[in-house]
């Protein structure tokens, strides 16, 4: 943290652009352990079989608290592109490509395209999902810290056989 | 319930400032003071201060107390923040109205914008993430979204045929309008040649059909009726209607990319409170932080038949003698777009319009309308004012 020194070396969370994924900090912890086993999920209510995205902790129509994790899609067909050149925030790299996805008619994402170039991807292409591992974040546990490893995900080209 | 009037405005200037927050609300404040010398700080019972960014930028929260201290207001029936990003300023308009309606405030002071320039310019590029859905659509790197707007615009020129033209028609539009606010971020006109041939930020949205970063802050005073008559004497600018409303929030919900479902609930229910129509509407303040957001809103506002808004504007239909001239001070475009501070110019420059005194006049305008857009284009803000209550 440039020039305060009272900051250097440590993780701000103020400055995070990740989740917490960690049980400690949040409740839908799950949904990036499914991540990390290459499955996109969400919540189901089951009491009225409403299904909400992101996963929820209450069912946004009928407010109970009966809910289920079930699996989405992990692949998808690509409806419109956009390709960033200018201003992307910070973390993030220009081209930044972004798409709006059909996951099988279960759900319409817009999300960061990866492995891809300038002009590769067409609407009507393939996708399908990527995670991969971003930054660990500290967690204070009494006085110690242990490291929570994190991931994301973006969806990529199928690749073409 | 009780009528309320809009009776002074005021803003700072606006741009990339040599100012802290705390300086530029000092100055939106003496700005609207000095619009209407019948009231002073004295008068003023009721504080609401409007920013998004306080927090994150400046590091303060608890700002409506700092607010009235530098102005030297005293409140004593409320004093405090509010927050939806874009559409703040018009929140704490339409929260004033509610609490001079009903009798809880008299005379309130709505106040609002932002400071997001900082000594590391890179903190606004990462700090904007926080303006859509954090964990599910900051993650993947949308901040203050360009891509999706850009999304929006290709899905509409798919649907409807708008032209990259039609999209540069209103920078040149609001741009030329700008010249009409000298408290503006950006002065100066630009040609249609350069709106079409301007720097690619996410295609098709070039540099020009993006609104800038800005500072800046401004301020108005509401009024019970009773008290207002004797408060101003220009002719009594009413709140008549109101409408916000939300579909969604994060971007796997948003109902429908090319038509903004809230904003046409939003809008129902300000034209049905007003009792008025989108015919009515003389002059209007929309939000165009992008030109494709202004094509929309004349369409979902009822101006124009869906997907005619490319034509609408290419008409002249628009501009100064036309139908219905929109964003006569320049809009977020040409002004900038300090968020908390957007609602409440617009609702000076529709005061000024309805009272007669604007720098450019629509002639005649009697009912005015403002409207904003926020966050993932999630929630729709609209106000009416009028002649009559």
């Amino acid at each position: 943290m440039a020039g305060i020194k009272i900051l250097e070396g440590k993780y701000i969370a103020t400055m995070d652009i990740y989740p917490q994924q960690a049980k400690e900090f949040n409740r839908i912890y799950p949904f990036y352990e499914f991540l990390k086993q290459g499955r996109f999920t969400t919540t189901q209510c089951k009491d009225c079989n409403h299904q909400a995205f992101p996963p929820r902790v209450v069912c946004p129509n009928c407010l109970s608290e009966n809910l289920e994790w079930v699996d989405l899609p992990i692949k998808g067909t690509v409806k419109v592109v956009t390709e960033e050149e200018v201003g992307v925030p910070l973390g993030f790299e220009t081209p930044l490509i972004h798409a709006l996805i059909d996951l099988r008619g279960k759900l319409t994402l817009f999300t960061r395209i990866v492995n891809c170039k300038v002009g590769q991807l067409k609407e009507g292409d393939e996708v399908e999902l990527r995670v991969f591992p971003v930054d660990p974040v500290p967690i204070q546990i009494g006085k110690d810290f242990i490291l929570n490893e994190r991931v994301f995900y973006a969806f990529e080209p199928v690749k073409k056989q | 319930m009780r009528n309320v009037c809009i009776i002074a405005g005021g803003m700072s200037q606006w741009g990339v400032r040599d100012a802290a927050l705390r300086d530029m609300f000092q100055e939106a404040g003496k700005v609207c003071f000095d619009d209407n010398k019948a009231v002073t700080n004295k008068d003023i019972d009721g504080l609401i201060v409007a920013s998004a960014y306080t927090e994150r930028c400046s590091f303060q929260t608890h700002l409506a107390p700092q607010v009235a201290e530098n102005l030297g207001i005293k409140p004593r029936s409320i004093c405090v923040r509010v927050e939806l990003l874009c559409a703040s300023g018009s929140s704490g308009i339409i929260l004033g109205y509610g609490l001079i309606r009903s009798g809880v405030a008299d005379v309130v002071m709505v106040a609002g914008g932002e400071k997001l320039y900082l000594p590391q310019k890179w903190e606004i590029f990462y700090s904007e993430m926080a303006s859509v859905d954090h964990d599910w659509d900051g993650a993947q790197g949308l901040g203050l979204p360009p891509p999706a707007f850009a999304m929006v615009a290709k899905q509409h020129m798919k649907q409807y045929g708008t032209k990259k033209e039609h999209l540069a028609l209103v920078s040149v539009k609001n741009r030329r309008n700008g010249m009409n606010n000298p408290k503006g971020q950006f002065r100066e006109p630009i040609t249609l040649e350069t709106a079409m041939t301007a720097k690619p930020i996410v295609p098709p949205l070039t540099l020009y059909d993006c609104c800038p970063i800005t500072d800046g802050c401004s301020a108005v005073i509401l009024a019970c009726e009773e008290k207002a008559k004797y408060l101003t004497d220009k002719p009594l600018i009413y709140i008549k209607g109101t409408g916000q409303a939300t579909l969604s929030s994060m971007s796997a919900n948003m109902p429908n990319w090319t038509t903004w479902e809230a904003l046409k609930i939003a809008g129902k229910k300000a034209y049905s409170d007003a009792g008025v129509g989108p015919q009515d509407i003389d002059v209007a303040q929309t939000h165009d932080c992008f030109t494709i957001s202004e094509i929309i809103e004349y369409e979902d506002l009822g101006f124009c038949e869906k997907g005619e808004g490319g034509p609408f504007i290419e008409a002249g239909k628009t501009d100064f003698g036309g139908q219905i001239p929109v964003n006569t001070d320049g809009g977020l475009l040409s002004c900038g777009h300090p968020f908390g501070g957007t609602g409440i110019r617009q609702g000076i420059e529709i005061m000024k319009q309805l009272q007669g005194r604007a720098v450019k006049q629509v002639e005649g305008a009697e009912i005015g309308l403002t409207h904003n857009l926020s966050g993932f284009i999630a929630a729709h803000t609209i106000l009416i004012y009028g002649r009559q209550p």
